[in-house]
């Protein structure tokens, strides 16, 4: 069964979230919300012995999604197409359940439209022939997607060459999180998105 | 005073003056009938920063609505980063400058009134005029820089044509032309800056011979990430060797094999341990540098000159210098450029007719001795180890190349940086050789050094250039044709050697790029009339008399190499009555010619202007001018771009100096004086001594010679000086670029600013814990000019001792007594004063003294951290567009 998802280079992701600019440019996403956040894992360690990596955090495509477990209206749901989450905006009533139920915090509530936000790998782009707007325009070229169940894909491929050892997924919560991460130069730090460092607003003035 | 933004205050006044704009749409008033359902693919380039990176632009009735970078570009290669995608935010900000705006209030009290281009342009040539008049030509100051779609050379031409010697930038000798004058006259090809678009190398991983690459205060991921920074990361992915010299682990930093974070404004000496490890150690190539650097020639160890044998013949023959030939013990002529007969010592000292020669070898050996690894840990804040594997891993990874960045321009020690990283990479052979960055690879020869504008600097006279408020002192900002920012500031407040009468301004904030800014603010208020040109206000805004709107990139006619292709920057739309730089320029020359300013109707004369070209009366036509000698015109070039002026092999080419001049049947060498790799810099005696190779006239000289090779001078603000100023600012400041900003610009889109709302400011956990510092809490960051806050980042990615801040301005406070650079604009912090590097006068960006406290206080008053509050500043979608793109490549 196909099931389009991203690959991941770790080692040449550049933190430079223009990721997140073509995202918010593509699908129209609100101020506040963001689809795709850059995490900055680390620095960790000790000069000289010190590492830092950078990790997008888009939604992990589970193969076992709680956020379409505990959807109320079936607004969640995988399209049987190619195994992508999707979020139906006419029967989503905006009520967080996913949110609450996502491990990886990546659904966030519209607060323009006051229903859920998450990525759906560019549908509208995908469905004119084009490239998911961070991968087209990844300045690391650090984001593939491809389908995983399809050994002859780009994104099988690169899994097949990096070798299982340094291929990693987010901490694994029964939900099965299918983006795979390749990190080579650096130690996989097991850390959840929300764990990472982000965007400072200085405290008291948190969104 | 209500704190709404200061376009809110401009339209109130517009209605107030019953001049509202056709272009304003009411509500339920509809935009102008147009061509409905036609979408459009163009090909342009971005203008965020400088690395004009390939774009495609989507437009749909005249209107963008998408962005996405170009495969055909082959340097950036389909990548855009935040900044370049957010250009479609900064387009339709409802702030923009939409027309010509007279003041009509007390300055800062932000009342405007709207004026007709016509009108604006009558009152500014007046004023021009009656400067001149009564004060000299050079009572008119000018003024660039801070990002956003300049166009450089446009304000250099119009002060030389005007008569005034008198601009600057709060780049120049603190950016970029430390690097490049050195770089020019060391061997005469391109520096080594990435970010500057040169070290093309870089672009083609695949078949480079590069081994190792060093990131000397430079930081491509996050100074340009679709460009400079993709093409660093494919090095990498390629097996090259990165080693990075930066106080702060940028990502380039994290992912290299050496990361030094070093303590800002000590890496020359480091620059120099490198030097004495690579001569010590005998690992230069000897051939190289005896037969294609000027090190074997003697110089005379009284006036620091080379002993020369004759003149040279003119053109393609180089003077004829002595070397110590060890055949027949004596020293001997060496015809350029080479003699076989001899056998040329490298290194001594000899006494010939009671005079003391050494060779420049000597002197440069003799120069950095004391500079042992040791001592560069010491005074670097360092570990011994990590220098050595540092240099090491580039001997051991070679051919490399060090790219030069930013930060050591920051700094009083600018050109020495340089200095010694050209020397480095000469004596490791690598310049002009393929793995080499400095290269001078084929260009289009369709630029003016760099950009299309004609300086023409020979309209300014003698008697004005010697004006040049600085220029005598630091002959090196001649190559710019610049005036020393330092100097200009001390005229703007004290009115001496004369006063400024009239500022052109075009900038991303002027004050929250030029250091001290408090006294710039202050010193603003002694000019009678201030023009800021500009995209959309900023504070500098605020302090001036009159706002003229200028062009976004996506509205701007430009063109540019890159690599072995031109790409067009072309309009896609036009907004309001916005007009491009290179236009405006133009537009002020033509109105004071038509006021009778005798400068400028000459100006207009195509027989007295020759290649300096008549000003123009449409940017096409300039363009035009400047493709014809490509046999291209500007709308043959839209449709093609990308378009290569010359095949991907041509372009690359290595070993530029070994080609045979026809003229002489002998190699052509290096574009410098000897033919050779200058690394003992006599030319900068000449330089401080005439102005020569750039001024356009004859100098007097400066009050010392300039020193030929590089020294380290200890920070004036040093924390090594325990019980000095360090007792109460215990800590050093830097600064660097984020991917999301350049310079002072973005600051006022919602996309960047909701990733970065306000200012971080690093600390080692230890200083942290030391000073009672708070992760995520605001903190005061003091010097001794001025305090600003920002948000504490405790962080392991930079050195004990020092702290990390970058430039901020808050538009959402330019409708209040802050104007929105006095809260968190770490300019305020910086050192104006002196002391300024000799050659080009940098004063202190980076490297002086601050202390870091807890501001119970919190954010400052008004600002904005919330990502809904930048709703204010989303496009407003009933603004009407012209389609721009009949003619356009679909």
């Amino acid at each position: 069964m196909k099931k389009i998802t991203f690959v991941i280079e770790l080692d040449r992701c550049i933190g430079c979230k223009g990721c997140q600019a073509s995202c918010k440019m593509a699908n129209g996403v609100a101020l506040g919300n963001c689809r795709n956040p850059v995490k900055t894992v680390g620095p960790h360690g000790t000069y000289p012995d010190i590492q830092m990596y950078f990790m997008p955090a888009m939604c992990q495509q589970c193969e076992n999604p709680s956020c379409v477990a505990v959807c109320p209206t079936g607004a969640c749901y995988v399209n049987d197409e190619d195994g992508v989450i999707l979020i139906d905006e006419n029967l989503c009533i905006g009520c967080r359940s996913c949110e609450e139920a996502c491990p990886y915090d990546c659904c966030s509530l519209n607060q323009e439209r006051l229903i859920m936000d998450k990525c759906n790998i560019c549908l509208s782009r995908r469905a004119e022939g084009e490239m998911p707007a961070c991968v087209k325009n990844c300045s690391g070229s650090c984001l593939h997607v491809g389908d995983i169940n399809d050994p002859e894909s780009e994104v099988s491929r690169l899994l097949k060459e990096a070798g299982e050892e340094n291929i990693y997924t987010l901490r694994d919560f029964g939900n099965h999180p299918s983006i795979c991460y390749i990190l080579k130069n650096e130690k996989w730090m097991d850390l959840l998105p929300q764990e990472c460092r982000d965007t400072k607003r200085g405290k008291g003035c948190r969104s | 005073m209500n704190t709404g933004n200061l376009q809110q205050a401009i339209d109130i006044s517009i209605d107030l003056t019953k001049e509202a704009s056709a272009a304003v749409l009411k509500p339920g008033q509809k935009p102008a009938a147009q061509e409905s359902g036609s979408i459009k693919k163009i090909h342009t380039a971005c203008r965020a920063c400088i690395s004009n990176c390939g774009v495609i632009a989507t437009v749909k009735d005249g209107r963008v609505i998408n962005l996405e970078g170009d495969p055909e570009d082959p340097m950036s290669k389909g990548h855009m980063c935040a900044k370049g995608l957010t250009g479609l935010q900064a387009l339709y900000n409802p702030n923009r400058n939409k027309y010509p705006m007279i003041r009509v209030g007390e300055r800062g009290e932000n009342k405007w009134k709207r004026l007709s281009w016509d009108e604006a342009l009558t009152i500014i040539a007046k004023k021009l005029i009656e400067a001149k008049r009564d004060y000299g030509a050079e009572s008119v100051l000018c003024s660039t820089g801070g990002g956003g779609n300049p166009e450089f050379w446009s304000i250099a031409r119009f002060c030389n044509i005007f008569g005034t010697p008198n601009w600057f930038e709060p780049g120049c000798a603190q950016c970029y032309l430390p690097r490049m004058l050195i770089y020019t006259l060391m061997y005469g090809g391109a520096d080594a800056s990435i970010a500057d678009s040169n070290a093309k190398e870089i672009y083609y991983p695949d078949s480079t011979e590069m081994k190792s690459l060093t990131l000397w205060g430079a930081d491509p991921s996050y100074s340009s990430p679709a460009m400079g920074g993709a093409a660093v990361n494919d090095l990498r992915a390629h097996g090259v060797k990165t080693i990075v010299i930066d106080p702060r682990m940028t990502p380039d930093a994290a992912k290299a094999d050496v990361w030094l974070p070093i303590r800002p404004g000590t890496d020359v000496a480091l620059l120099m341990a490198w030097l004495r490890y690579i001569i010590e150690t005998k690992a230069y190539k000897e051939d190289f540098v005896l037969r294609w650097t000027n090190l074997p020639y003697l110089v005379n160890t009284e006036t620091k000159l080379f002993w020369r044998a004759k003149e040279g013949a003119g053109p393609g023959h180089p003077d004829t210098f002595m070397v110590w030939d060890k055949k027949t013990g004596r020293p001997q002529p060496l015809e350029y450029p080479w003699n076989e007969d001899y056998e040329v010592d490298l290194e001594g000292t000899y006494e010939v007719d009671g005079v003391v020669y050494k060779t420049g070898f000597t002197l440069l050996k003799e120069r950095v001795a004391d500079y042992t690894i040791e001592k560069a840990a010491r005074i670097c804040k360092l570990d011994p180890e990590m220098i050595l594997k540092s240099v090491r891993t580039y001997l051991d990874n070679q051919p490399g190349g060090i790219c030069i960045g930013v930060a050591t321009d920051q700094s009083p020690n600018s050109t020495q940086a340089p200095m010694a990283s050209c020397a480095i990479d000469i004596l490791m052979g690598n310049v002009e050789s393929p793995g080499a960055l400095m290269q001078r690879f084929r260009d289009s020869g369709v630029f003016n050094v760099g950009y299309c504008v004609p300086p023409a600097p020979s309209k300014l006279p003698d008697s004005q250039l010697v004006k040049r408020l600085g220029g005598n002192e630091y002959k090196g900002l001649h190559m710019w044709m610049a005036a020393h920012a330092p100097t200009i500031l001390h005229a703007l407040e004290t009115g001496e050697p004369y006063p400024i009468r009239v500022w052109l301004e075009r900038s991303g904030n002027k004050l929250v790029n030029v250091a001290d800014a408090s006294r710039w603010a202050k010193a603003s208020k002694n000019v009678p009339f201030i023009v800021h040109m500009y995209m959309y206000p900023t504070s500098f805004s605020c302090y001036a008399d009159m706002l003229l709107p200028s062009e976004e990139w996506l509205e701007t006619d430009m063109f540019q190499e890159t690599c072995h292709k031109l790409i067009a920057r072309q309009a896609v739309t036009h907004l309001w009555e916005t007009v491009d730089e290179t236009m405006i320029w133009s537009l002020i020359a033509k109105k004071c010619a038509e006021l009778g300013d005798e400068e400028c109707k000459k100006s207009l004369d195509a027989e007295y202007m020759g290649d300096d070209l008549p000003y123009w009366d449409s940017t096409i036509e300039l363009l035009d001018k400047c493709l014809i000698k490509k046999d291209l015109t500007f709308e043959e070039l839209k449709k093609h771009s990308p378009m290569p002026y010359i095949s991907e092999e041509e372009y690359r080419s290595y070993y530029v100096y070994k080609e045979i001049n026809p003229a002489t049947g002998l190699p052509g060498g290096f574009a410098t004086g000897s033919g050779k790799c200058e690394v003992y810099m006599e030319n900068l005696i000449t330089l401080s001594r005439t102005g020569k190779p750039f001024a356009h006239g004859v100098l007097p000289p400066a009050s010392h010679d300039y020193d030929p090779l590089p020294f380290y001078i200890e920070p004036e603000e040093s924390p090594m000086d325990a019980e000095g100023l360090a007792k109460d600012f215990p800590l050093v400041m830097t600064n660097g670029r984020l991917p999301f900003f350049h310079h002072g610009t973005l600051r006022n889109t919602p996309w960047t600013r909701e990733m970065c709302p306000a200012p971080e400011v690093w600390i080692h956990p230890k200083d942290a814990e030391k000073y009672g510092i708070i992760d995520d809490e605001w903190v005061w960051v003091e010097s001794k000019r001025g305090k600003v806050r920002g948000i504490a980042s405790i962080t392991s990615g930079i050195g004990e001792g020092t702290v990390y801040m970058e430039r901020y301005w808050a538009p959402e406070n330019l409708n209040t007594p802050t104007h929105g650079w006095q809260e968190m604009g770490v300019s305020v912090l910086a050192r104006a004063d002196a002391p300024y590097n000799e050659v080009v006068g940098t004063y202190t960006l980076r490297g002086y003294l601050v202390k870091v406290y807890p501001a119970p206080e919190g954010a400052p008053e008004g600002v904005w951290l919330e990502p809904k509050q930048f709703k204010a500043w989303l496009p407003n979608p009933t603004d009407p567009t012209p389609d721009m793109t009949k003619e356009v490549k679909a």
